[in-house]
C-alpha cells in the first residue's frame, strides 16, 4: 500500500515506480534509498496494555500486562500480590483456634471452606472425629455456602459480560443463605462456625425452617437464573468456544475444581477423597465437554443443583446428638465439673489461655472448595501454635492457567475468561 | 427545591455549621418552607448551599473494591439493600468521574502507592470512606504485608467498623457523609 | 496411605534416590536429594504405575535451630495423581547457605508460580527458572518474610501493660496507668 502523492507536488498523479517519479522525489529533497512503502506500512508493532489493578471485572485487584496484536492478546503476564496479607505468617504466630478466624478472610466467599479445611487438618494431627451430627451440619453449611459462592460468581461474571439482571437476582437469593449464616453465627460473611473439633455451637430451632425453605425454592430459583442466561444468545456468543484448557494442560497447570471439570475431568475431591461424611451422600460430579467459558457456566450451574442434593440428604437424615468432640485435648470441660472438679478448672484456663496442643508431625488435608482443592499443609511442633501452615489455594494455580488460556483471544474476551476462572483475590494473594 | 434549612443555619462569617442531632439525616424533605416556596415559584438560598444539595444527593463511588468487605459493598448496592436510595448508587469504573472512594477491604504495603494513585487521580471534591477493621485501622493483620489503616495513606472522611461491616453499616456511612457534606462550603466560593 | 504408590515406585525404580522414607497420620514422605529430584518427577509424572501429573504445591519449611545437625530448609512438593487418585510428598533438604534447587517448570508447566512464590516468601532460589522473581510482594521487598528469623510486625500496638515498649515516651499519655513512667 502506498500513500498517494499530494496535488501539485512533482510526483503528483505519477507512478512510485517510475523514474519521474523518483527524479519528482529527489526535487522535494527526499533521499533516493527511502522506500515510500516503508513510511505508510505499519509495522509489525504490538501495545503493552495494563489491565486493573482497579478494574471493575478483574474481581478484586488482579493486574494483567496484556501483550496486544491489535485487537488480539499474544501474552498476557498476570501481577498478583495486591492482596497479600500474610495469612501464613499470621497462622504461626497464634493459637489453633485463634487461627480460625483468619481462615474466614482468606477466601472470603467460601469462609466454611477455609474453616472446615484448616479443622480437618487439625483434627488429623489430633486424631480426632467429629460426632456424626457436627460432620452433618459442617456438611449443610459448606454445601449452603457453595451455593451463595456460585451465585455470586454467576451474578458477577454475568454482569461482566452486561447482564445487570442477573447479578440482582443472584444477590436476591445469596442473602436468603447469608440469613442462614447470620442465625447460626450471628454474622452474614465470616462466620468461624466450624472449629477445631466440631462446631461452633448447634444450630438454632429457626435453622430448620430456613433450611426447609431453601430447599423448597432454590431449585425454581436455579431454574430463573438459567432462564436468563443459559440459552441468552448473547451470553453464547460470548463465550462458547471462548478460553479453552485442554484436560492435559488443566492437569499440568494444577487447576482443579470447575476449570477441571470443565476440561472434562471428572475429579472432586468430595468423592476421591471423602472427608467430613461426604460418602454418605449420593450426587453427581457435571463435566463439561470443550473446557470452554460456557462449559464451566454450565457445570457451576449444575453443582448447584448437586449441592442442594446434598442439602436435602443431610437435612432430611440429619441425626440427634452431640456436635463437639468430648475429646479433653479440644473441649472445654462441661460448665459443671467446673464447680466440683479443681483439675477440670485448670484445665479449662489452660485450654482458654494456651490453647490446645497438638502432636508433632506434618499432614496435608484438601477439600472440594467452591473454586477447587483448598488444602491446608500444616507442620506442628507440639507446642500450641502451627510451625507452619501452607495453604494450597484454588485460585493461584487456577489463575497461573489464564495466560494459556487467553492467548490469541480478544481483549474484549479476556473479561470472560477471567470470569470464567472464578477468582478470590485473597485466596490467590493469601 | 428541597432544601433542608432547618439543619443548616448560616453564620455571619458565611460559614455553616451543623446543628442536626445524629439521629436525623439531611435529605431533602418537604416543609412547611418548601411548599410556600412551589406555590410562590420562588425560592431563596446561597449559591453554596445548592452546589452542596446537589454533590451529597448524587455521590458517585469509584469501583473499587479490595477484599471481603467490597462483597458487602456489592450487597450494598444490589436489591435487598439498594443503595441507589440514598442516590449513591453510580458506581463508576473510572476514578475520573466519581467524587467518593469506598475503601473496602486490606490494604497491602503493594496496594498502597496504586490507591494514593488512583485517590489522586479522582476529581476535586472528593470523600474516602474507610470500610470495617482493617482499612480503618489494618484490624486483625498486624503484620508485614498490611498498612496499619489506609489514612496513612488517604486523608478519609468516615470509619466504618465492623469485619466486614454490614450492609446498614455503609448506608450509614453514607448518610454521615452526606450531612458533613451539606455541612461544608463549596472550595470554589471560599476563594 | 496415601504417597505409599510413590515411594513404593521409587524404591523399586530409583532406588539411589530414596535418602530416606517416613510415614505418620497416614501420609508417606519420601525425602530425595537435590541432584535426583527432576528425574525423580519426572519419572512419578511418567509412569503408568504414578502418573502424579499435576502439581499440588511447592513451599519450603525453615527450621533455623536444627542446624547443624540437620539442614535448615525443607522444600516440600506435593504431587497429585488423578488416576490413581493420590497424593504424594517429597522433600528436599537444603542447608541454610546453599538454598537451591533445581527447577521443575519443565516437568510440570503448574510449578512456575508456584516456585516464584516459594523464592518470594522463604527464599529459595530455584536455579533454571525462566523467570524468578518476586510474586506476591512489591519487587523492591527485602527479606523473605515466612522464614522464621523475619519479625512480622506491622505496628506495635499500645495496651496499658506495654506502653514503654509499644509507644516512644513524648506520646505517651500522661493520664493512662503506667502512662506516667
Amino acid at each position: 500500500m502506498t500513500a498517494l502523492p499530494p496535488p501539485g507536488t512533482p510526483t503528483a498523479g505519477l507512478d512510485p515506480l517510475s523514474e519521474q517519479y523518483e527524479a519528482g522525489r529527489e526535487m522535494l529533497g527526499i533521499e533516493p534509498g527511502l522506500d515510500a512503502i516503508d513510511l505508510v506500512e505499519i509495522g509489525d508493532s504490538t501495545m503493552e496494555l495494563n489491565m486493573g489493578p482497579m478494574h471493575p471485572s478483574t474481581h478484586g485487584v488482579l493486574r494483567l500486562v496484556l501483550n496486544l496484536d491489535g485487537e488480539v492478546v499474544r501474552e498476557c503476564r498476570p501481577d498478583i500480590g495486591y492482596l497479600h496479607t500474610g495469612f501464613e505468617k499470621d497462622f504461626e504466630r497464634h493459637t489453633y483456634q485463634q487461627c480460625i478466624p483468619y481462615t474466614d478472610r482468606m477466601d472470603y466467599l467460601s469462609p466454611l471452606f477455609n474453616n472446615l479445611g484448616f479443622s480437618l487438618a487439625v483434627e488429623k494431627l489430633l486424631g480426632i472425629e467429629v460426632p456424626l451430627r457436627g460432620q452433618y451440619l459442617r456438611v449443610i453449611m459448606c454445601e449452603l455456602c457453595r451455593l451463595a459462592s456460585h451465585l455470586l460468581w454467576y451474578g458477577t461474571s454475568a454482569l461482566d459480560l452486561g447482564a445487570t439482571t442477573a447479578f440482582v437476582y443472584a444477590w436476591r437469593d445469596r442473602e436468603k443463605l447469608l440469613d442462614i449464616n447470620e442465625l447460626v453465627s450471628g454474622v452474614r460473611m465470616h462466620t468461624s462456625f466450624i472449629r477445631v473439633g466440631g462446631l461452633l455451637a448447634d444450630v438454632p430451632d429457626p435453622f430448620y425452617e430456613m433450611v426447609g425453605a431453601v430447599i423448597k425454592t432454590f431449585p425454581k430459583l436455579i431454574d430463573e437464573h438459567e432462564l436468563l442466561i443459559t440459552k441468552n444468545p448473547i451470553w453464547r456468543q460470548r463465550t462458547l468456544g471462548l478460553g479453552r484448557l485442554s484436560p492435559e494442560d488443566a492437569m499440568a497447570y494444577g487447576a482443579t475444581g470447575p476449570v477441571l471439570r470443565g476440561s472434562g475431568v471428572p475429579f472432586d475431591l468430595r468423592k476421591a477423597q471423602p472427608y467430613s461424611s461426604y460418602d454418605h451422600f449420593d450426587f453427581d460430579v457435571p463435566i463439561g465437554r470443550t473446557g470452554d467459558v460456557y462449559d464451566r457456566y454450565l457445570v457451576r450451574m449444575q453443582e448447584m443443583r448437586e449441592s442442594l442434593k446434598i442439602i436435602t440428604q443431610a437435612f432430611e437424615n440429619l441425626p440427634d446428638g452431640p456436635v463437639n468432640t468430648t475429646d479433653r485435648r479440644v473441649a472445654l470441660p462441661p460448665r459443671n465439673e467446673l464447680n466440683t472438679s479443681m483439675e477440670s478448672l485448670i484445665h479449662h484456663f489452660k485450654l482458654v489461655t494456651e490453647g490446645m496442643r497438638v502432636p508433632a508431625g506434618q499432614v496435608y488435608q484438601a477439600i472440594e472448595s467452591p473454586r477447587g482443592e483448598l488444602g491446608f499443609y500444616l507442620v506442628s511442633d507440639g507446642s500450641n501454635r502451627p510451625y507452619r501452615c501452607k495453604v494450597r489455594a484454588p485460585s493461584f494455580s487456577n489463575l497461573s492457567a489464564l495466560p494459556h488460556m487467553v492467548r490469541g483471544e480478544l481483549i474484549a474476551d479476556v473479561v470472560a475468561v477471567i470470569g470464567s476462572i472464578d477468582i478470590v483475590l485473597g485466596d490467590v494473594d493469601r | 427545591m428541597g432544601l433542608n434549612n432547618e439543619l443548616i443555619v448560616p453564620r455571619a462569617a458565611g460559614r455553616s455549621i451543623l446543628l442536626a442531632d445524629a439521629g436525623t439525616i439531611a435529605l431533602p424533605r418537604t416543609g412547611a418552607a418548601e411548599r410556600t416556596a412551589l406555590q410562590s415559584g420562588f425560592v431563596t438560598t446561597t449559591l453554596g448551599k445548592v452546589i452542596q444539595w446537589g454533590r451529597y444527593s448524587s455521590l458517585w463511588p469509584a469501583l473499587f473494591g479490595l477484599a471481603c468487605c467490597a462483597i458487602e459493598m456489592m450487597a450494598t448496592g444490589a436489591a435487598r439493600y439498594d443503595m441507589s436510595r440514598f442516590g449513591c448508587e453510580v458506581f463508576r469504573a473510572s476514578p475520573r468521574q466519581s467524587d467518593l472512594m469506598i475503601v473496602a477491604g486490606r490494604v497491602s504495603q503493594k496496594m498502597a502507592p496504586v490507591l494514593r494513585h488512583i485517590y489522586d487521580q479522582m476529581p476535586e471534591p472528593k470523600w474516602v470512606i474507610s470500610m470495617g477493621a482493617c482499612a480503618s485501622s489494618g484490624g486483625m493483620f498486624n503484620n508485614y504485608a498490611i498498612v496499619q489503616g489506609v489514612d496513612k495513606v488517604v486523608p478519609v472522611d468516615v470509619y466504618i467498623p465492623g469485619c466486614p461491616p454490614r450492609p446498614e453499616g455503609l448506608l450509614d456511612a453514607v448518610m454521615k457523609l452526606q450531612k458533613k457534606i451539606a455541612g461544608e462550603l463549596p472550595g470554589s466560593l471560599l476563594g | 496411605m496415601s504417597g505409599a504408590r510413590a515411594a513404593d515406585l521409587l524404591e523399586r525404580e530409583l532406588p539411589a534416590a530414596v535418602r530416606r522414607r517416613d510415614s505418620g497420620f497416614d501420609e508417606v514422605t519420601v525425602w530425595v536429594d537435590r541432584a535426583d529430584l527432576v528425574a525423580v518427577c519426572t519419572l512419578l509424572r511418567d509412569h503408568p504405575d504414578a502418573a502424579y501429573t499435576t502439581p499440588v504445591f511447592v513451599t519450603a519449611v525453615d527450621w533455623p535451630d536444627r542446624e547443624p545437625a540437620e539442614p535448615r530448609f525443607d522444600v516440600v512438593y506435593m504431587l497429585r495423581s488423578l488416576q490413581h487418585n493420590d497424593v504424594c510428598r517429597l522433600i528436599v533438604q537444603l542447608t541454610e547457605d546453599d538454598p537451591h534447587v533445581p527447577t521443575l517448570e519443565g516437568v510440570f508447566a503448574g510449578m512456575d508460580w508456584h516456585e516464584r512464590e516459594c523464592y518470594d516468601l522463604i527464599g529459595i532460589t530455584f536455579t533454571g527458572h525462566h523467570d524468578l522473581k518476586r510474586i506476591l510482594l512489591p519487587t523492591d521487598w527485602d527479606g523473605h518474610p515466612l522464614r522464621k528469623d523475619y519479625a512480622s510486625f506491622g505496628e506495635p500496638v499500645a495496651f496499658t501493660h506495654n506502653l514503654e515498649w509499644a509507644l516512644p515516651a513524648q506520646e505517651r499519655p500522661r493520664d493512662m496507668p503506667g502512662g506516667s513512667r
